[in-house]
Formats: structure tokens, sequence, C-alpha cells
């Protein structure tokens, strides 16, 4: 019953996409100024078909209907009402359909909001964009439909993912997908500009706000994503370089820097080419991303189950976008003439992007290089975090230094009067880092430089920020929320890198053990019985002899049935100078426990960091001028 | 602006964090392998067996004294470079390594390309 139901709507989308895309062409022809209203029309009713086609799926997931293919091989009776909600996104249908229903919403917000461009650019952004959704809907019906049937109905289904049974699941992908997806409408309008031969400026000022939309979600997603690696994987990390992070970040350094340099676009005319291949490529790098991902080659906790017929069907759609844009981009054949003054906003902005595609560049390489060996040379490599901090910290130390001037100097030309203050909060920034440094003891050199340029760009914008207060000029506050935090964001995580301690030991019930000038007691095992899973819980005390204080720390081991599972979830206080972190795990054949306790300084400073930078994204997209 | 300054201070002493003991060898050399039965993950991070053995055998070479780089070159022989996080500096890795910084000054040289010239 569902399953026709939701097969019919899926139908029911394709044909109304296909529709949107031929009467797009007709309109294209016609010589009226509007937009045809039965294109609009057909976009509501395309819309609301997709839309009701994710809310079936859901029923489906929440009344337990194992006929459904999806909902059997990730649901099961028993699992909390939450997360059979949340378990619709949980595996590679659902998230299919959430994206595609991401992209037609995108698609039919630019058709409403953006209604008085030029009428040929909309409609060819009308097109591109249902191309795509076009595919992404054959793809979703032929090799992974979430509607699919099987019989006999099973009575019983297999179950999600314990890892995944998180309250994070709720937020984390559908932050990130509106950041990945969101970026498909620039990319359709960068294709627009080309073929209706838009000015540069009105394509920067039409695409500004969805640029920004997809970067805010983007960092958010990014964000709620580590902070759910750092509780639930166990591990007392927050970002490991792994292929899956490597893949959001990619795109999201493309929207950095396209987030400013639309900007230089809207002023100044300049860039247009390379506004239109960063649009292009972020999208671009989004498809390639989860291709990756989803196939298997990269693997990672994200990896759902793997299937080559996907895999290759991704790759022909990713080969012929790429091809496509390509050939028209390439076509277009107008090159810019520009000059800039080396002391002007644009040269700052010029140099934001340079920065964002040296990492873009490094994270890339990084990604793929195991591949390029494996085939080359037959040896399989690692690359890991050892390597992404060695090669991008030194770059980091500029590049925060720019960051702090760029704000505040002017479009065009500028005389830089500023040298004296530079030298004095450089002075400032090598000050606190040496107080720092002769308190805390041990850090590199590399760490002390970064230290001092977070500092130069925090206290470089506050003292913009103090100053513009008082003069009541205008002033820039998303900029400032946003570079202001990305300082605090490294400054912490640079602490944090440096001062976090770690005890690895095995240990069994009664014993007290020495970790440095800590002691930690094992003091009793529990087994509970809990919703679905039992819990193996351990009850820890730590005692630190200097401080005299004395804390309860329990760790869990869960044992799952339905998928038969382990997981270990880490026990953590929180305060604002540190956290305390504790994971358990059982040691085969013996009475022994292996644990690994964790000292990690500022940890909510650098979540509060990043959400800061996050914010400014948001203001901007909320306050206009 | 100096009482704000002194507020940073107070807040940056009020911390007592003490580095003197650094990140360990042992910690140091757990983080940099990789659990070659898990996913993406470290041998200090992992809960697996083969993360347990992996941390007894590394214990053990550095009790008989051996130095970090000995280490890794017999674990990379016996389970492949794959088990180190570091790649390698040698000829197979030298794009991976330099390319990043090639990008780094071709991109300046493009942007330098753009300033005016200073003729008048």
């Amino acid at each position: 019953m569902l399953s026709s139901a939701g097969n019919i709507l899926l139908t029911g989308s394709i044909l109304f996409t296909f529709l949107i895309i031929y009467l797009s062409f007709q309109n294209l022809r016609e010589k009226n100024f509007k937009i045809g209203k039965d294109l609009v029309y057909l976009s509501v009713f395309q819309i609301t078909f997709i839309i009701a086609s994710f809310i079936l799926l859901t029923f489906g997931f929440v009344f337990s209907d194992f006929s459904l293919l999806a909902v059997y091989q990730n649901s099961h009776t028993s699992k909390p009402i939450f997360y059979k909600i949340a378990g619709v996104w949980g595996n590679h249908e659902g998230s299919l359909l959430l994206w595609i229903n991401i992209m037609v919403i995108f698609s039919y917000l630019f058709l409403v909001f953006n209604n008085k461009s030029n009428k040929s650019y909309s409609l060819y952004t009308l097109l591109v964009q249902n191309i795509l959704i076009l595919g992404f809907l054959i793809f979703l019906i032929s090799s992974s439909n979430p509607f699919f049937k099987i019989l006999p109905v099973p009575l019983e289904g297999l179950g999600l993912n314990p890892i995944l049974q998180d309250p994070a699941l709720v937020i984390h992908p559908p932050l990130l997908y509106l950041g990945f997806v969101g970026s498909s409408i620039y990319f359709s309008a960068a294709m627009g500009a080309i073929l209706s031969n838009i000015e540069g400026k009105n394509f920067a000022s039409s695409i500004k706000t969805w640029v920004l939309i997809s970067w805010s979600f983007q960092s958010l997603g990014i964000i709620f994503g580590s902070i759910w690696a750092y509780y639930e994987l166990g591990w007392g990390g927050f970002w490991f370089w792994d292929p899956v992070e490597n893949a959001s970040l990619i795109p999201w350094f493309c929207m950095t820097a396209l987030a400013h340099s639309v900007l230089v676009l809207e002023k100044r005319n300049y860039l247009y080419n390379w506004v239109l291949i960063l649009s292009l490529i972020t999208f671009i790098s989004s498809v390639t991303g989860t291709f990756l991902v989803r196939s298997g080659i990269l693997n990672s906790v994200h990896t759902f189950a793997n299937d080559p017929s996907r895999g290759l069907y991704i790759l022909i759609f990713l080969s012929l976008m790429i091809g496509f844009s390509f050939v028209i981009f390439i076509k277009r054949r107008i090159s810019d003439k520009f000059y800039v003054e080396p002391l002007s906003k644009e040269t700052f902005i010029l140099s934001n992007n340079w920065f964002m595609m040296f990492y873009l560049a490094t994270v890339f390489i990084g990604t793929v290089y195991p591949i390029f060996t494996q085939v080359l040379y037959d040896t399989k490599i690692s690359v890991g975090p050892p390597f992404y901090n060695a090669v991008i910290a030194p770059v980091i130390i500029p590049f925060l230094i720019f960051m702090a001037l760029g704000p505040k100097i002017n479009w065009i030309k500028q005389k830089y009067d500023g040298l004296k203050s530079f030298i004095l909060i450089l002075i400032l920034s090598c000050f606190i880092n040496f107080l720092i440094f002769f308190f805390f003891k041990s850090y590199n050199f590399i760490s002390n430089l970064i230290i001092i340029s977070s500092l130069f760009l925090i206290i470089h914008s506050a003292k913009d920020f103090i100053l513009k207060a008082k003069t009541k000029l205008h002033f820039n506050f998303s900029s400032f929320l946003s570079h202001i935090g990305f300082g605090f964001l490294i400054f912490f995580i640079i602490l944090n890198h440096n001062f976090s301690k770690e005890f690895d030991l095995n240990i069994k019930v009664g014993e007290t053990k020495k970790m440095g000038n800590m002691e930690i007691k094992f003091n009793n095992l529990k087994i509970e019985e809990r919703e679905n899973y039992n819990a193996v819980i351990g009850y820890f005390n730590i005692f630190d002899s200097e401080k005299k204080y004395q804390k309860r720390l329990n760790p869990e081991i869960r044992v799952y049935e339905n998928p038969q599972t382990l997981t270990f979830e880490s026990s953590i206080i929180t305060n604002l100078k540190q956290d305390l972190y504790l994971t358990m795990s059982n040691l085969d054949g013996s009475e022994f426990y292996n644990i690994k306790f964790q000292i990690k300084p500022f940890m909510l400073w650098i979540w509060f960091a990043a959400l800061l930078t996050a914010s400014g994204g948001l203001v901007r997209i909320f306050i206009k001028k | 602006m100096k009482n704000n300054f002194l507020i940073i201070l107070i807040c940056l002493f009020s911390f007592e964090l003490s580095a003197n003991e650094n990140i360990s060898l042992e910690t140091k050399i757990f983080k940099n392998l990789r659990c070659i039965i898990c996913q993406g993950q470290s041998i200090a991070e992992s809960n697996s067996d083969f993360a347990q053995t992996i941390k007894i055998v590394v214990r053990d070479k550095i009790g008989q004294g051996e130095n970090e780089k000995e280490i890794y070159e017999f674990l990379s022989e016996k389970y492949g470079e794959w088990i180190i996080y570091r790649p390698k500096f040698n000829f197979v890795n030298s794009f991976l390594w330099f390319s990043p910084y090639i990008v780094l000054l071709l991109g300046g040289l493009l942007i330098f390309k753009y300033f005016r010239k200073r003729k008048q």
C-alpha cells in the first residue's frame, strides 16, 4: 500500500520535473518578459509531490512497515520513536530522497524569490536545476528506491546501526545536506548566467544570499558532526581528517571563497570567471565527495551499504555534469581584464581565495593520494592527521594576519595608516603568547606563531569593533563575528592540542591506579537493561591529590541485539576549563578493562568559537543593511 | 584598553594548566598508527583486540630501547605502509608533500599579476 503510493508520488515528481524542463524550453522561445504562470504551478505540484513522498516514507518508518525494503533493512519495532523518524535519513535511500527534497525546495524558492531577475537567466537556472533533479530522481527510482517492496513481508526489521542511534542524527545530516545540496542552486545559476549572458553584477547579487545560506548550514553541519564524533566515537578527538570529514570540508572551502569573491563581483564587477568557476566546483565537489564516500572507495563510518552499480551511476552522472559545465564555460570565451591596487579590499579578498585554494588543494590531494599510489605503485599508504597538521599549520599564520587586516581596508585603494596599531597589537599578542608559554611550558615553534597570529586576529577585530561602535559608522557585524570567532577557534584548538593529556591503562574492579598526579579507582560494575540494549556501566572515581577534588565518571559498554553490535559510550564531565573524558572497553578472556582517560582543555570554548564563526553567515542573511 | 588587557591576562592566569607532562612517546606512536581492521580509527582510539595487541608490541619495543623510527619500520614491514598515518618523505610521496606548496606559490604569483603596475 505505502509502496505503491510512494512510487506513484515519485513517478509524479519525475513527470512534473520533465514538464518543467520542457516548458522552460518553450518559455525561452516566447518573447514576453515574464515567466509563464504554468511553470510556477508546475513547481508547486513538483514540490508538493516530493515532500509528500518524504512524509510517506517517514510514516513507513514510524509505523514499521517492513514491506518496504529500506524500512526492513534499517528499522526495528523496538527502536525508540525518535530514532524511527531520524532513521529516515540514516540510510542511503532515505538520505537520497532528502537530498532531492532539498534540491526541489531550493529550486522553488529561487523561482519565487528571484522573480525580478532577467527572464532568460531565471529560466535557464530553473532548467539546469531541474535537469539535475531529474538525474537524481532517476538514480533514486532505478537503483535506490526507498519504496521498493519485499514479499513476503518480514515480521521484524534488521535495526539501525547503534552508532547512529543518537539525538545528533536528527540534526547533523539535514544541516549538512542543506549546505551540500544548497550549492546546487548556484551551480544552476552559474550555468544560467553563462547561457543567458547576464551581467556579472546581477549574477553576484542574485546568488549572494544562497551562498551564505549554504555556507552557514554547511558550517553548522560540520560542527554538529564533529561534536557528535567527539562524544560518540569514543576517541576524545573532534577532527581526524577522515575522508568523510574532508569530503565536507572541500565544498566548505569553495563556499567560503565564493562568499568573499562574490562581493568583489557585486561591487567592482571583477572576477566574473572566477566566481563562475567557484559556483560550479562547489556543487561538483559536493557530489564527488558523496560519491567517494557512498561508493565505498574511501572507507569510514559513513559508508552505508555499498553497491557498485550505484557508484557507477553517480560516476557517469558526475562526468556528464563536469563535462557539460566545462564545455559551456569554455565556450563563453570572455576573459576578465582588470587590475587591483596592492592595498585594497580586493587584494585581501583575493588572498582569502588564495588560502582557501591552498587548503582545498592540500585536503584534496591528501584524500585521493592513497588511491593514486595504490594504482600506480601498488603500495597502500595512509595520509592522516600528522600530514595535514604539518602542511597546513605554517600557512595558517599569514592567513590569520590577513584575516585581521582585511575587513578594515577600503575598496579600490587605501593609504596604509595602521602601521602603529599593527605593531602594537603584534607586540601585545607576542606578550600574551610569551605568558602562556612561560606558565604552561613546552609547545613547539609553529604553535607559538599560530597563537600569536590568532591573538592578533582576535585583538585586531575587537579593536575595530570598539572604534567603529564609537563613531557609529556602518559596521559589518557579520564579518566581525565570523572573523573573531575563527580567531578564537584556532586559539583554543592550538591550546587544546598542546595541553591535552591522555592515559591508557588496564584495570579491574576494585583497583586503584595512578595517572600522573591523579588517581583513578574502579569502584563497581553494573548491568542494566534499557529500551533496546543492555548497558554494562563502569563506576569510576577520579581523585586529584593537588586540587583535592573527586569526580565520578560512568562510561558504558552497550550491547545491542538488533543488529548485534557493541558500542562504547564515553562519560564526559564538561566545565569552562576542561573536559574530563573516560571510555572503557572489555578485554577478551580477562577480568581487566581497558580504559582511556583524557583531560581536554577548553572543549566548550572550541564549540562556542565554531558556532560564533557560523553565526556570522546567519546574521548576514537575516539582518540586511 | 588597559583594563581589558588585564582582564584577559587574569583569565589566562586562572587556568591552572600544566603541560610539563606532554603527550608521551607511547601515545604519540599510538596516534600515528592505523587500526587496520577498523574503519578510520587509530590504535590510540580503537577498542579492538588488534589495537590491544599492537599496544603491547609498541610498549615492549619502547621497553627494549628502540626509537620511534625503528618501531615504525618494524610495523610497516609487517603490515605495510598503510599502518602509518604520516606518509614517508620519499620519491613516491614527493608529489603529496610538495604540490600543496606549489599551488600556494602559483596562486600568489597569479594575484601578483593582477596588481596595477606602478608606472605613473
